[in-house]
């Protein structure tokens, strides 16, 4: 309580400071009145009485003062009438202030943008219980990451004391049919205790029970949310409905609370249904499920790594052909989700923290030759009495008070370009969703400005106010008052620093920008322009075994052939650059069966014949499927040209066979070679291309398709027609991913564009922020030199030796600060080396180019100050100032 | 600060805590107060009793308020705090012990 009746007068002496003098003079003057009445009762003469009082009280003005003192908060009526000066001293120098703001502006602003993307992407908890607990586990083959096959999550659930729940999961496609037009929507298959591990339970209705992911077990479903709203216009009474998924009917059982995001784009949540070849021993190489679990309380992340590696050895022990290369990892789920783009984000924030650095630099340089200007000022004051400290504080008031201007503008700045950001990337970085301005991020900008204030103050205040002040007044008379050499060495040698971070900035940029050129120029092995591409998923209700799911592909291809303008059409299981395929291991007929690392693994591919050529696929050697190949003839495979290297590198593959282990309907995976076809990039464009085998779509049909046109118009504008033709063979069928195929390239490259072009952006804010500093130092220095350079054009100097003059000053400042920058940027350009492609962090193109941009610019900088040293009159310029 | 003035701004502050645990006063009746219990022995400067009145007031130990005089006139009154009873006490204290302490020296010799 008494710090708030403290507070309530601080704050009426800040604000109603003549209030609280008044009542201090009343109370005086009322003791002195009383004194004197006093005085005249005890018998003083009337004229002596007030007289007689004063004395007795003592000098008023002087316990005024100390009462003053008494009454605490000084220092605050004192930054009352800093920042007062400070408001009218700032509005004198208009460009000055300007300039300022703006730089600090954008400084603070796409601080506190890219910041609030950190926030949200990187430091938001998630809305689970104790959600540092729920950790990701994962198999780990050769030190990359696998999946985890459901033979060895049974066992890992069975074997382990260190988790309160592991779940499985998921993600695949369903249809809807029911309650409308056919959607094709994502489910997520998970384990009955997915929502207990999770810790979070629906918000209506209820989870998943015990068993009822069994094989068998009634088919229930949780509705997301999003879906929910949707779909079924948020209708309550929906649970205990039925709804057709797949053609199967599903009970309704509940609906997602609206925080579960997990996993990322889901639709609704099924149970798994684990089969027994699913469970078999031999599928214990099939690794294609996720696992989330929860810590037990009593476990630490290190222990279950323990655990879990043990375990991870008794099963390699066990089953040496699937598992002897096989390790696991536990990550907390936090760090998993986040995981590829932490670091471009930390890089980011690295790179607008440049930005305020640079954007410090520039005003402190500015207050800097401000402060110089203001010499003389700063001098009578001294000589009147003001204290150092008073003068330092009154100088640092003034750059806070510039600094919180520049953060407003900024933080209104940050709010427009969060809201972009977020436009531009949410639909390629899912995570984005959660990123907004909130309380934290703008406390963040108070701090930042604030810090900034201090930052770019401290230089001018120390050395406006420092030794040697009482000086200046004595060469007040010789031209600006100036600070002297020891402001413009200073001025120079933040504009060198400007310089060097700009130069780091730039290289960074420059790095990625030359990566993204050289990705987007790879050749991917296919061709995507005038290709439309549309995918569906066959029900396994309508479609129940591969001769009807071949006979729908084949109808649907002949008449989408049929559409004016298609050229050719063609189907696959999943397209290039979707990372949707699955690989597999396999064996060469002659020769002996390998197990291990050395077995040849091959990216399983299906394929209709005009798949080929309608993506540009080349046949380099042999023959490609024809209509011939169907269930009735002996199996044939096309192999990718790396295949043909890797596994065949001395013979020739045609007429050799290839069986694996993995089938359906009785049958194994298998053929003879009749072709070899061209690489494709299949995964991104960054990866180099990865052994395939096709298999032609009747010989070995599927249910999750992709179809391709080669269109002769533009190819997004034949997709309704195609739509229709889907809807003509099957009306409860969903189309969905519905693109130019060009379309699914630029998506892929997406985040890779987003992180260039706004590291592009900031590099190109620092240059600018770069070609201001040496603007302002070599203008300043010209204009100091007005004098000398009009006695050289006195005594005959030609214009060249004038511009020789300014111009090296200004080329020596940045050749200086890119010597400086290089040096730096070749230390810091280490940590983009995961996002570069064909570029080497030192790479020699951009660490030449870059300090040649600059230079460039710092010329350009010199313009102004140049013209106006070859302008200066000698006649005024002497005589002027002396 | 020189210690005598130190001495008699803590011996002041004391004098005012005490005067006020009689009852709300405005400065004048505050230093009429003194005078009048102290016998007029203790004649303090009139105006250095506004600085220790701030300083006192800052610290929590009283409260000021305006009100009206029994002479009708406006003025600012002060009241002790249930801190500065506390703190009276505890100076107080502080006093007895001193001047205790300093009797016994002064009749050792």
């Amino acid at each position: 309580m008494r710090w708030l009746a403290r507070l309530r007068r601080r704050a009426r002496l800040l604000f109603a400071r003549s209030a609280v003098e008044r009542e201090m003079d009343d109370e005086m003057q009322f003791h002195l009145q009383m004194e004197t009445e006093e005085l005249s009762r005890f018998g003083a003469p009337p004229d002596e009485a007030p007289r007689l009082a004063k004395r007795r009280f003592g000098g008023v003005a002087r316990y005024q003062d100390e009462a003053r003192d008494a009454r605490g908060g000084r220092w605050l009526e004192e930054l009352r009438q800093d920042i007062r000066y400070a408001v009218r001293v700032l509005g004198h120098g208009r460009g000055f202030v300007a300039v300022s703001l703006l730089t600090l502006a954008l400084g603070v602003g796409t601080n506190t943008a890219i910041f609030s993307v950190v926030r949200g992407v990187l430091l938001r908890d998630l809305p689970y219980a104790d959600p540092e607990r729920l950790v990701s586990v994962y198999s780990v083959i050769r030190g990359n990451r696998a999946a985890v096959s459901p033979p060895d999550f049974m066992d890992w659930r069975a074997q382990s004391r260190s988790f309160s729940g592991l779940a499985a999961y998921f993600l695949s496609t369903t249809n809807l049919t029911s309650d409308g037009e056919p959607e094709r929507l994502t489910q997520a298959r998970v384990s009955a205790n997915f929502f207990d591990v999770l810790g979070i339970q629906p918000a209506l209705g209820r989870g998943f029970r015990a068993g009822e992911d069994i094989l068998g077990a009634p088919r229930v479903v949780v509705l997301s949310d999003g879906l929910w709203r949707r779909r079924f216009g948020a209708d309550r009474s929906i649970i205990g409905r039925t709804i057709t998924l797949d053609d199967y009917p599903t009970t309704v059982i509940g609906i997602a609370s609206p925080q579960l995001r997990f996993p990322l784009g889901v639709d609704l949540w099924l149970t798994t249904r684990f089969d027994e070849r699913d469970l078999a021993a031999k599928a214990r190489g099939a690794r294609w499920i996720d696992v989330v679990g929860r810590l037990a309380p009593d476990a630490t992340l290190s222990g279950a790594t323990a655990e879990m590696n043990a375990i991870a050895a008794r099963l390699a022990q066990l089953d040496p052909r699937h598992n002897a290369a096989v390790g696991t990892r536990i990550i907390t789920l936090q760090h998993d989700l986040v995981g590829d783009v932490r670091r471009p984000l930390l890089v980011l924030l690295g790179a607008v923290g440049l930005v305020m650095l640079i954007a410090c630099v520039n005003v402190a340089s500015l207050s800097l030759a401000r402060t110089a200007a203001r010499g003389s000022e700063l001098a009578v004051r001294v000589a009147l009495g003001a204290s150092r400290s008073r003068l330092t504080r009154q100088i640092l008031t003034e750059s806070v008070v510039l600094a919180l201007g520049g953060g407003l503008a900024g933080t209104l700045l940050a709010f427009v370009a969060t809201r972009a950001l977020v436009a531009y990337a949410s639909a390629d970085l899912p995570l984005m969703n959660a990123v907004r301005m909130d309380g934290v991020v703008l406390v963040f900008a108070l701090s930042l400005t604030m810090a900034s204030g201090l930052v770019f103050g401290i230089v001018p205040a120390l050395h406006g106010a420092g030794r040697g002040i009482s000086d200046r007044l004595r060469t007040a008379s010789t031209r600006g008052a100036s600070l002297g050499i020891g402001a413009g060495r200073l001025r120079q040698s933040l504009v060198v620093v400007e310089v060097a971070l700009a130069i780091a900035l730039l290289a960074g940029a420059g790095l990625l920008a030359r990566s993204f050129l050289r990705l987007t120029s790879v050749d991917p092995g296919f061709r995507a322009d005038r290709v439309a591409t549309f995918s569906f998923t066959l029900s396994p209700v309508r479609y129940p075994n591969g001769a009807r799911q071949a006979l729908f592909a084949q109808e649907l291809i002949s008449r989408l052939t049929h559409v004016p303008g298609v050229r050719s059409a063609g189907i696959s299981f999943a397209l290039p650059l979707t990372n949707s395929a699955f690989g597999f291991t396999f064996a060469i007929g002659g020769r002996p069966e390998t197990s291990g690392p050395d077995e040849p693994r091959a990216q399983v591919r299906v394929a209709t014949p005009d798949y080929f050529r309608t993506m540009g696929i080349p046949l380099v050697r042999g023959r490609g499927f024809t209509a011939q190949d169907n269930l009735g003839s002996p199996p044939v495979l096309l192999i990718s040209q790396e295949a043909a290297r890797r596994y065949w590198p001395n013979e020739d593959p045609i007429g050799q066979t290839v069986k694996t282990g993995w089938g359906s309907e009785g049958r194994l995976f298998g053929g003879t070679i009749v072709g070899v076809v061209g690489d494709v990039r299949q995964y991104s464009l960054a990866m180099s291309p990865q052994p395939e085998i096709y298999s032609p779509l009747a010989q070995w049909p599927l249910d999750e398709l992709s179809v391709v046109m080669q269109t002769a118009g533009s190819p997004a504008s034949l997709l309704p027609a195609a739509r229709d033709v889907v809807r003509q063979l099957d009306p409860t069928l969903a189309v969905y991913d519905a693109q130019p195929m060009s379309d699914l390239v630029r998506a892929s490259v997406a985040q890779r564009r987003f992180y260039a072009s706004l590291l592009g952006a900031f590099a190109a804010l620092a240059l600018v922020l770069a070609a201001i500093g040496i603007y302002g130092v070599i203008a300043y220095s010209v204009q100091q030199r007005r004098r000398e350079l009009g006695i050289r054009i006195a005594l005959g100097a030609a214009p060249r030796l004038v511009m020789a003059l300014v111009l090296r000053q200004g080329l020596l400042l940045t050749l200086m600060g890119s010597a400086l920058g290089l040096l730096g940027a070749s230390a810091l350009t280490r940590v983009l080396e995961g996002q570069l492609f064909g570029v080497a962090s030192l790479d020699p193109v951009t660490f030449a180019i870059v300090p040649a941009v600059l230079l460039v610019v710092a010329l350009a900088a010199c313009v102004v100050p140049v013209r106006r040293a070859l302008a200066v009159d000698p006649a005024t310029a002497i005589r002027a100032e002396s | 600060m020189d210690p005598r003035a130190e001495l008699l701004q803590g011996t002041l502050d004391l004098l005012i805590l005490k005067t006020l645990a009689l009852g709300p006063l405005h400065g004048w009746g505050i230093s009429k107060r003194i005078r009048q219990l102290s016998s007029e022995v203790l004649r303090v400067g009139q105006g250095s009793l506004y600085p220790a009145l701030y300083r006192l007031e800052d610290r929590g130990w009283i409260d000021a308020e305006w009100g009206v005089s029994p002479e009708g006139r406006k003025a600012k009154f002060y009241r002790l705090t249930a801190d500065g009873r506390k703190q009276l006490s505890a100076e107080t204290e502080q006093w007895n012990v001193f001047t205790l302490a300093v009797n016994h020296v002064l009749r050792a010799t």
